[in-house]
């Protein structure tokens, strides 16, 4: 018998080699795996955070988070100043106790106040 | 009213008995159709979870228009491969990072054994299961479905949502195919 010859027989019995074959068996305990595989799945957490790991929904969640990071970073820069500046002058007036805008004709009054 | 369709109507109504029956039922065949596909005793057995936790959230879907043995096998080998296109994608993604590193690929040799498979046929049938990994998806599944669970090819038809002379052509190719595989395989092992 030539080598192709017995390559070919080789082949030949290779591919008839699963006939007859036996079902493989699951193991006996797959349900209990499966319920508590389902439990975990219910329970708040785990839909929590499968949700939050959608790409969609994560991706909503970081332009959101940026949108409310830039607006607070915009809106309160110009507010801080003006803010800032009436709380200084407020403290400085409080820290020399000078009282607000006194004209000419007030000054007679100044003794009744 | 068969036991079956009465199972079914169980479950349908959220029925945890029912649900074990039908998982205790069917078990076995949806671990071996999966283990045939993807090849790994451990990857099978949580992919089986996975095709029974589908069965209890999508059984509403299931209009009795096919016998559901044939639903069953199809979400099983839809999961199965699934899985191995998921998998195919993470090993090419690894492959690329591997670029960098230098790439040491090593030809891989036949490590699985199915449990269903006789003593004296180990060896062969791990070479056998080898080259049916090589093959495409839908002869892999064929081929499976018909050799692993031992299903028509008008079965093998209703799963595969086509007609009876497509699946025969699907098993001619993947014959062919296997053939070439193994004559590669045993021209370089052969002594």
């Amino acid at each position: 018998m030539t080598s192709k010859e017995k390559i070919q027989q080789e082949i030949e019995q290779t591919l008839q080699c699963l006939d007859g074959v036996k079902r493989a068996e699951s193991n006996p305990f797959l349900f209990t795996r499966i319920q508590a595989r389902m439990a975990k799945k219910d329970g708040a957490w785990e839909r929590t955070f499968s949700f939050i790991s959608k790409p969609i929904i994560a991706m909503a969640i970081l332009l959101l988070v940026m949108a409310v990071n830039g607006w607070a970073l915009l809106g309160s820069g110009s507010n801080d100043n003006t803010n800032g500046d009436s709380a200084n002058v407020s403290e400085l007036a409080n820290e020399y106790n000078v009282v607000a805008s006194v004209d000419n004709y007030d000054y007679e009054n100044l003794t009744n106040e | 009213m068969t036991n079956e369709t009465e199972l079914i109507e169980q479950l349908k109504r959220g029925d945890e008995t029912a649900f074990k029956a039908i998982v205790e039922q069917w078990k076995d065949m949806v671990h071996n159709t999966i283990l045939g596909i993807v090849q790994n005793e451990t990857e099978a057995e949580d992919l089986a979870q996975d095709v029974f936790i589908k069965v209890f959230e999508k059984i509403n879907t299931f209009k009795g228009d096919s016998k559901f043995s044939t639903w069953l096998y199809r979400i099983a080998t839809t999961t199965a491969l699934d899985h191995l296109r998921s998998k195919k994608r993470k090993k090419r993604f690894g492959f690329l990072q591997s670029l960098g590193g230098g790439n040491d690929e090593k030809e891989s040799i036949p490590d699985f054994h199915h449990p269903g498979v006789s003593l004296d046929n180990k060896e062969r049938a791990a070479v056998l299961f080898k080259a049916i990994d090589s093959l495409p998806e839908n002869q892999k599944t064929a081929y499976t479905l018909h050799k692993l669970e031992g299903l028509s090819y008008r079965d093998v038809s209703e799963v595969l949502n086509t007609t009876v002379s497509a699946v025969e052509s699907l098993m001619s190719r993947a014959n062919q195919n296997l053939r070439k595989e193994l004559e590669e395989y045993y021209n370089k092992h052969y002594r």
